[in-house]
C-alpha cells in the first residue's frame, strides 16, 4: 500500500484513443441489458425515464453511470437489483433475472444513506446478509461463504468500532460499515446507488479511496451510480454517461488509468484530461 | 487485519467516533441533582400550603392534609384490597387491548385492505365514551370484574392501535431496500425490521395506555361496584368523608405515577439506541 503515498507514475495514454474492444462475452460472465425501458405514470402523460437501454458490463469491473439528475440512472440500478421492473427488455446478471439473483442473494445493495439498523452494533449490521434469507445461504454454502465481518470491518479501518451502535458513529464511519455490509455478503455483484452523496468532501474522498482499496482486494462487479465527475474517474474502468429525458445512454468512457490507482491520481494530467472528457460527453448529451 | 488499520484512508485521523457520553455523566449528574429535584419539592410545598389554607377556611371543600394521611394509615387494608382489586381489572385489560391492537396492527400493515375494514370501528369504540359506555357494560355482564377488564381494554385499545400501525409503517425505506435485495423472508422482515424499528412507537403508546389503563378501571368501578378504589372513592363521597375520599384519590395517582415509571423504565432497558 506504499503506493498510495507515492507521486503518481501514471502512463500518459493518449486519450482520444479507445481501449481495443474485449470479445464479446458469455451471459454467465457479465451483466447484460437489452433494450430495457421504463416509464412513470407524471403528470397527463407518462413520463419515460428510461429509452431502450442496452449495457454490457464484464465480470470483475467497475462501472459507473454517471449523467445528470433525472437521466434514469438510479432506476436502472433499481431494475438491476430487481427493486424496481423494467417495461420493456431484458436484464441477465451472470445470466440470472434479477429476481434469481436475488433469491440467491447474488446482489449486494449498497444505499444512499447507510442504512443500517439502529440497534444493531457495527458487527451485526456489516454481517445482516448471514442472517436474512438464511435458505439461499444454506443453498449456497459450499458455493460461496460470506466474509468474515471484523475482517472485513478491519479492512475497512474499523477495527476498534465493531460494537459500537450507529449512533456512536460518525457518518463516515456508518457508510463505511454499509459498504463493509455489502462486501461481507460476497455476492458478485454489488451495486452502489450513490452512496457518498450525503457526505461532506473531506470524508467523501477518504471513503474513495477506501472503496479503492477494499474492492482491490476482493474485486467483485460493481455497478457505482454517481453525480461527481471526479468520483466516476477515480473509482471506475468504464463510465456510462446517460442523457435525460428520455433516459439513454449516450457515450461509454473508458478510463485508462492503473489499477491499482494510487493516492494523488487525481491530481494527474490524465485524470483531469479523462475528468474534462467525461464533462464534455455530458454537456454533448444534454444539447443532443 | 493490522493492514486494514494501517492503510486506513486518509480521513480516519479525523474520522473518529463521537465522545461516549458514559464517562464524565455521573459527577455532572450529581451536580445537576439540586436543580431537577428542588424546584418542583418548593412548587409542591407551596401548593400544600395553598391547599392547607383552602382546607382550615373552607372545610367542605378540601380535607386538611394530615387528616387524609390519618384516613390512610388508619384502614390500610382497606386501602389495600381496593387498591388490588383496581390494579388487577387494570393490568387484565391493558393485556387484553394492547394484545389485541397489536395483532389487530400487525394484519392492518400486511393486509392493506383490513385497515379500510377495521379502523372506523376502531374511531368508533374511541369516540364513545367510557363512562357512558361503562353501565351499558355492567348490565349486559353483572357485577363481576369482568366489565371493568372489558372497559379498560376499551380505552387502551386505540392508542395502542394507531401507534403499532405508525410504528410498523415507520422503518426506512432504505432499509427495506437492502432486505429486499437480498430476497428476505415477510417474517424475515417483520422481525428483524419492521418489530424493532415500532419499538419506540410502541412503548410512547404503553405509557398512555398504562395511565388510561387506571383511569378506566377507576372509572368503570364508579357504577354498581361495591370494590376497587373507584367504588372507595363513590361510598365515602356518599358519606362526605373527604379524608378517605382524598387518601384514595392520591393512592390512585401514586399508582397511575408507578405504572407510568415501569413502562418507562422497560423502555429505557429495551429501546438502547436512542
Amino acid at each position: 500500500m506504499a503506493t498510495r503515498t507515492s507521486p503518481t507514475p501514471t502512463p500518459t495514454l493518449p486519450a482520444a484513443v479507445p481501449a481495443p474492444l474485449p470479445p464479446p462475452p458469455s451471459d454467465d460472465a457479465c451483466i447484460r441489458v437489452r433494450g430495457v425501458s421504463r416509464s412513470f405514470p407524471g403528470r397527463g402523460s407518462d413520463v419515460l425515464v428510461l429509452d431502450g437501454v442496452d449495457l454490457t458490463v464484464p465480470q470483475g469491473s467497475f462501472v459507473t453511470l454517471f449523467g445528470p439528475s433525472g437521466c434514469g440512472k438510479t432506476t436502472l440500478l433499481r431494475i438491476l437489483a430487481g427493486l424496481q421492473t423494467q417495461d420493456e427488455g431484458e436484464v441477465r446478471l451472470f445470466g440470472q433475472t434479477p429476481g434469481q439473483a436475488a433469491k440467491d442473494k447474488n446482489i449486494a445493495w449498497i444505499p444512499q444513506s447507510s442504512a443500517l439498523l439502529p440497534w444493531a452494533g457495527a458487527r451485526r449490521n456489516a454481517d445482516l446478509s448471514r442472517r436474512v434469507n438464511r435458505r439461499a445461504g444454506r443453498r449456497d454454502a459450499d458455493r460461496r461463504a460470506p466474509g468474515d465481518p471484523v475482517a472485513v470491518l478491519g479492512e475497512m479501518g474499523l477495527a476498534g468500532s465493531v460494537d459500537l451502535l450507529p449512533h456512536q458513529l460518525s457518518g463516515g464511519m456508518r457508510q463505511r460499515v454499509s459498504l463493509a455490509r455489502g462486501f461481507v455478503q460476497s455476492a458478485p455483484l454489488m451495486l452502489m446507488d450513490e452512496p457518498f452523496s450525503a457526505l461532506d468532501e473531506l470524508t467523501r474522498e477518504g471513503l474513495r479511496y477506501q472503496l479503492l482499496d477494499t474492492w482491490e482486494r476482493h474485486r467483485r462487479t460493481v455497478v457505482f451510480v454517481t453525480h461527481s465527475a471526479t468520483e466516476a474517474v477515480l473509482l471506475s474502468d468504464t463510465v456510462v454517461v446517460m442523457s435525460a429525458r428520455p433516459g439513454r445512454i449516450s457515450t461509454v468512457i473508458d478510463v485508462d488509468l492503473p489499477r491499482p490507482r494510487p493516492a494523488g491520481i487525481d491530481a494527474s494530467p490524465e485524470f483531469h484530461r479523462t475528468v474534462a472528457r467525461l464533462r464534455a460527453a455530458v454537456d454533448a448529451g444534454r444539447t443532443a | 487485519m493490522t493492514t486494514g488499520i494501517a492503510t486506513a484512508s486518509p480521513s480516519t485521523s479525523t474520522d473518529v467516533p463521537r465522545p461516549a457520553p458514559a464517562a464524565p455523566r455521573p459527577r455532572r449528574r450529581r451536580r445537576r441533582w439540586p436543580r431537577t429535584v428542588l424546584p418542583p419539592l418548593v412548587t409542591f410545598a407551596l401548593l400544600a400550603v395553598l391547599w392547607e389554607w383552602v382546607a382550615t377556611v373552607q372545610a367542605s371543600v378540601l380535607p386538611r392534609l394530615p387528616d387524609v394521611a390519618t384516613a390512610l394509615a388508619e384502614e390500610p387494608d382497606l386501602f389495600l384490597s381496593n387498591l388490588g382489586y383496581t390494579l388487577g381489572s387494570a393490568a387484565l385489560g391493558f393485556v387484553i387491548g394492547v394484545s389485541v391492537a397489536l395483532v389487530l396492527a400487525v394484519l392492518v400493515v400486511h393486509v392493506p385492505l383490513l385497515h379500510a375494514a377495521i379502523m372506523p370501528v376502531a374511531v368508533l369504540i374511541h369516540a364513545t365514551p367510557v363512562l357512558a359506555i361503562a353501565p351499558a357494560l355492567i348490565v349486559a355482564f353483572g357485577f363481576g370484574k369482568l366489565p371493568h377488564v372489558l372497559i379498560v381494554a376499551l380505552i387502551t385499545f386505540f392508542p395502542m392501535l394507531i401507534n403499532a400501525i405508525a410504528g410498523l409503517r415507520s422503518v426506512s425505506t432504505e432499509l427495506l431496500d437492502v432486505f429486499r435485495s437480498m430476497a428476505a423472508g415477510r417474517m424475515e422482515v417483520f422481525w428483524q425490521l419492521r418489530l424493532p424499528s415500532s419499538l419506540p412507537f410502541l412503548f410512547a403508546a404503553g405509557k398512555t395506555c398504562a395511565t388510561l389503563a387506571i383511569i378506566g378501571a377507576i372509572v368503570s368501578e364508579f357504577t354498581g361496584s361495591v370494590e376497587g378504589i373507584g367504588a372507595v372513592i363513590i361510598t365515602s363521597t356518599k358519606y362526605l368523608d373527604l379524608p378517605q375520599m382524598w387518601a384514595a384519590i392520591f393512592l390512585s395517582a401514586f399508582v397511575s405515577l408507578l405504572c407510568l415509571g415501569a413502562v418507562g423504565l422497560a423502555e429505557r432497558l429495551v429501546v438502547r439506541w436512542r
